[in-house]
């Protein structure tokens, strides 16, 4: 045995290609049998500053935010907190493994933005929730609004110095399935056991299943729906109708977003939107209120803009590809949130001192990869796995990509105007199931990051994205860009499985790319039963 | 019954979209405009100089090349009308004024437009050297402002290219003739539609869904004189001593434009006396009508919000008055049950369906067979057996009553 | 004093080390996985839910959310 390099190993942690990371899980579950060894400086600070530090402030978190007896009624009655979001911590694992230094560091803390928004957002839903309060009607019921998850948070910025919105499906459906995929199925199974075939966006179905099993909240006097980003969000609303029977608005935003005629009706539905609040709350619309939140969310929009351009022209950008990914559409879709702007400040400095020092962040990258399209929501941390196994460093993705600007507050005019250009380019809406010139956008930002390759997301069940499959095939052979497809349908982890995504990208860079992995421990895992 | 004097020659003008009406237009120097969508007013389409072609792709099984640009997993409405493009069969097509309405024939339409970008090529689909394809937004909505909306579209998006384009006269005088005439065909197809409300009624759901067709996809300067030669010939028809059916039903949902499925449920004992569907006849034969005084493009857009009673609006007092429609209608003709049909991946109706079948028993009594099917329905044993027993649950029912 | 901080320092190494043992061999992973989660589970399957198919849906109960402004 070789002394010196056991402890250079334990000392610095094994460099890539002898980690054997996938050596470290038990059979079928995903569980470790052992976290990895990061090295004595980075394993420590894994376990005091994410592990620990997370742990401690989930539970903070939750007395800051509403109080343990609340936390504890709705762990009992609803499955989509109980079941789900315990084992956060194992959520970091998978979006951290392999990393390092600053890309752990930077990653992580986007990781526990998320975490807070998410607690932020339950909490307010089961202090409010009547089922929760013996029917109870309470005061936070009535200082609640409920939309739906594409209704930006923007919108309800002019009330929120006195009411709290919180969107309907996002944390009892959509951050779920990134922390234990298995809740889900129970949704999609209830939906289509009162008769929806099994062909719609699984996204959608979900959200319905929710209301089938009577497992949403009743926290909020009415509802904002919305017609993006696409047909499936738009028929949801029927069935949200019906179990909801509260007031509904529709904030029904136009599908040819680029015609300039339409900007006038957005913008006049926009306002009606905010007259149906006003006349459901008795508050008026407040115009400072907006202003400063409006303001607040561009720094956010500065700071993105800042990471995109290291993340351009740099390979010194700390951020990896699933954090990148999750943080930026959960930050932008929700909108204005003190934890984001406390999580920009501990990455700013650490993404400083990368560019200052010119650190290689993620130094075995043989592969600069640009992810296009929906991602499956049940295997976001892909990218962590392809990056530790094959090079493939993703370093932006189209949902990061989808709302790149800021708002102007100057006047009443100018931020109508831009908060509906937000609101037009929804989540999914602007590239996924936007116009072709949208969709096709990706070789300029291809260029504009710098990447030479392309992983292209399947969403078996986007009609829109499906509907132009053989046209990105055409343009990918045309223009001789290597790009493998990663199909899966959303939440739903038995369509696709997660070892057949690992097999098709492996399969795509042995026999197209002639690359052997970088860790071949990978390559075969069976994670099945995996959270 | 005695045949119908024309059924025969409408049943092959629905052979093609291509048929011997497009074509006679054609050569007579009028310019054919598809579209897909009820939300595209055929009669402006149907201005002096041009017509309406209500796209359809009869008889396409197999849209394999559509299905590689497509992939198999998106409706196959809208694959095969590509499917049809690509084998050339919308060569006729002067314009296809697209809506973006539903997901897939958004795509569609896509595929056979020029868009003149650098980053995805064009396919020259449609090698007509005057072909354009234009989009129109349609809102969610029928509030005042959604008609103000659509009108700017439509002025926008139809009149002015097919103006700027092709030279037609969209001017208000142009457009009140067209009106003339559309409210012709609406009048005549609702007279001959009317004879399915009898007891005993002498028309099919068979034959009014191949009238019905042949209005949407001929040039309807052409198919007039059919139209009204037909509705004389109601006039005088006499049904049969013995009504040949065992049951009245209202079909409701997603696109169907395959006479062959009405065959099929009335070939099960179910005669369709109204057609509630994407291609139906219950908004899109309703005449319009142009106020004192009214712009008549603004009378248009209004029509078309105003009667569509398509699943794609949101509001809450509109999404609940649909099924009261639906039921009216069930009233109205009579009919003592409901087919609700969803066409595989038509997302719309897929939702729609499983709230129709719910509500629509529980609440208004009607019973209700609830059906997924294809746009070309090979799999017919399936629905048979599915349209039988629904139709002796219906008898059962109706003994019960009189018992 | 000096007594009680040792002991407390002892004590918190302990704990410090405990925890660390929880965090590196994914003891807390291997609970929620084989304990906690069945458990939920098997509550959440036999809970008792409402019928949300029963839920009425009257067809005037809302007015036109139109406002002119």
């Amino acid at each position: 045995m070789d002394f010196k390099k056991a402890l250079k190993d334990f000392w610095y942690g094994k460099p890539h290609g002898e980690r054997r990371l996938g050596d470290n899980y038990l059979p079928k579950t995903g569980l470790y049998k052992h976290r990895e060894w990061r090295g004595v400086k980075d394993t420590f600070y894994y376990f005091n500053k994410i592990w620990l530090y997370n742990y401690i402030h989930m539970v903070m978190d939750v007395m800051k935010y509403g109080g343990l007896i609340n936390f504890a009624k709705g762990v009992w009655r609803y499955r989509w907190v109980g079941q789900t979001y315990l084992p956060v911590l194992h959520w970091f694992d998978r979006g951290m493994e392999g990393m390092r230094g600053p890309a752990m560091k930077a990653s992580a803390w986007h990781y526990r933005a998320m975490v807070n928004a998410t607690i932020y957002q339950f909490m307010t839903m089961f202090n409010a929730d009547t089922k929760l309060h013996g029917g109870k009607k309470n005061d936070d019921w009535y200082h609640t609004m409920a939309h739906k998850e594409t209704v930006w948070g923007g919108i309800f910025y002019p009330w929120s110095d006195k009411f709290k919105n919180v969107s309907l499906e996002m944390i009892p459906y959509f951050v779920t399935c990134h922390v234990n995929s298995h809740t889900v199925h129970n949704y999609i199974d209830a939906v289509q056991s009162i008769g929806l075939p099994g062909d719609p966006c699984p996204m959608c179905q979900a959200e319905s299943g929710l209301y089938v099993l009577d497992d949403i909240p009743d926290y909020s006097p009415f509802m904002i729906t919305c017609n993006e980003a696409c047909d499936g969000s738009v028929s949801t609303a029927v069935l949200q109708d019906w179990f909801n029977d509260k007031p509904l608005y529709a904030l029904a935003m136009p599908m040819q977003f680029d015609d300039p005629l339409v900007k006038k009706y957005c913008k006049r539905d926009i306002e009606e939107c905010w007259k149906f609040i006003e006349e459901q709350t008795g508050v008026p619309f407040n115009w400072d209120v907006m202003v400063e939140r409006l303001e607040s969310q561009n720094e956010l929009q500065k700071f993105e803009w800042e990471k995109w351009e290291v993340a351009a022209k740099t390979n010194s950008y700390p951020v990896n590809g699933v954090a990148q990914a999750l943080y930026r559409i959960y930050q932008s879709q929700f909108g204005d949130l003190p934890i984001w702007h406390f999580v920009d400040s501990k990455v700013r400095p650490i993404m400083e001192r990368c560019v200052r020092e010119k650190t290689n962040t993620f130094p075995n990258t043989r592969h600069r990869v640009i992810a296009w399209s929906c991602a499956p929501l049940y295997y976001s941390n892909w990218c962590t796995w392809a990056y530790n196994c094959w090079g493939l460093n993703v370093i932006i993705n189209m949902d990061s990509l989808m709302f790149d600007m800021t708002i102007r507050t100057d006047n009443y005019e100018n931020m109508l105007e831009d908060v509906a250009q937000y609101h037009m380019w929804a989540p999914m809406r602007r590239m996924a199931v936007g116009g072709m010139h949208h969709i096709f956008e990706l070789w300029e930002y291809m260029e504009r990051f710098n990447c030479d390759m392309v992983a292209m997301y399947d969403q078996l069940q986007c009609k829109g994205m499906q509907g132009v499959h053989g046209l990105f095939e055409d343009e990918f052979r045309d223009r001789n860009v290597p790009a493998f497809w990663i199909p899966h349908a959303l939440p739903d982890s038995r369509t696709v499985s997660r070892a057949e995504i690992r097999r098709l990208i492996s399969d795509y860079m042995t026999t197209v790319m002639h690359e052997e992995p970088l860790d071949p421990s990978l390559l075969e895992l069976d994670d099945d039963m995996t959270w | 019954m005695r045949d119908l004097k024309h059924l025969i020659y409408f049943e092959n003008l629905l052979q093609e979209a291509n048929n011997e009406l497009v074509q006679q237009a054609k050569a007579e120097g009028k310019y054919a405009l598809g579209y897909t969508c009820f939300f595209m007013p055929e009669v402006l389409l149907d201005l002096p100089g041009c017509f309406s072609v209500r796209l359809r792709a009869p008889r396409c099984t197999s849209p394999d090349i559509a299905t590689y640009y497509m992939s198999g997993r998106v409706c196959h409405y809208g694959r095969s009308l590509f499917e049809r493009a690509l084998e050339g069969g919308f060569n006729f097509l002067d314009a296809q004024l697209a809506t973006e309405t539903c997901t897939v024939t958004c795509r569609f339409q896509e595929h056979i437009q020029q868009k003149h970008l650098d980053s995805v090529k064009d396919m020259d689909v449609i090698q007509n050297d005057k072909f354009f394809c234009e989009f129109t937004d349609v809102p969610f909505k029928k509030s005042g402002y959604a008609v103000d909306y659509y009108y700017d579209q439509l002025k926008a998006h139809v009149l002015e290219p097919l103006k700027n384009n092709l030279g037609v006269d969209v001017s208000d005088k142009a457009l009140l003739a067209a009106i003339k005439q559309h409210n012709e065909v609406c009048k005549l197809i609702n007279e001959i539609g009317d004879y399915r409300k009898l007891e005993n009624p002498t028309i099919t759901g068979y034959e009014f869904h191949v009238i019905q067709l042949v209005s949407l996809v001929c040039p309807k300067y052409l198919i007039l004189p059919y139209l009204r030669e037909t509705a004389k010939e109601m006039k005088t028809r006499k049904p049969d001593e013995k009504w040949p059916f065992r049951c009245k039903v209202v079909l409701a949902g997603s696109e169907n434009d395959d006479p062959d499925f009405t065959k099929l449920i009335e070939g099960c004992g179910a005669e369709v006396v109204c057609d509630r569907y994407c291609y139906g006849a219950v908004e899109s034969r309703q005449p319009i009508v142009v106020e004192e005084g009214e712009d008549p493009l603004r009378a248009i857009a209004r029509h078309y919000l105003d009667t569509s009673n398509c699943p794609r609006f949101m509001p809450q007092h509109t999404m609940r008055e649909r099924k009261q429609t639906l039921a009216n209608l069930v009233k109205e003709y009579g009919a003592d049950g409901l087919i609700v049909c969803s066409n595989k991946f038509c997302e719309y109706w897929s939702y729609e369906r499983v709230i129709d079948t719910v509500v629509m028993k529980r609440d208004f009594g009607i019973p209700v067979c609830s059906i997924e099917k294809e746009y070309i329905n090979t799999a017919s044993g399936q629905l048979r057996t599915r349209f039988q027993a629904f139709v002796e649950s219906v008898e059962i029912k109706k003994i019960q009553e009189g018992n | 004093m000096k007594k009680f901080l040792v002991k407390a320092l002892a004590l918190g190494g302990v704990a410090y080390a405990a925890l660390f043992a929880v965090f590196f061999f994914d003891l807390d992973g291997k609970l929620l996985f084989n304990v906690v989660e069945p458990f939920l589970k098997n509550h959440y399957d036999n809970m008792e839910r409402k019928d949300m198919l029963t839920m009425p849906y009257d067809m005037d109960k809302f007015p036109k959310y139109e406002y002119e402004v």
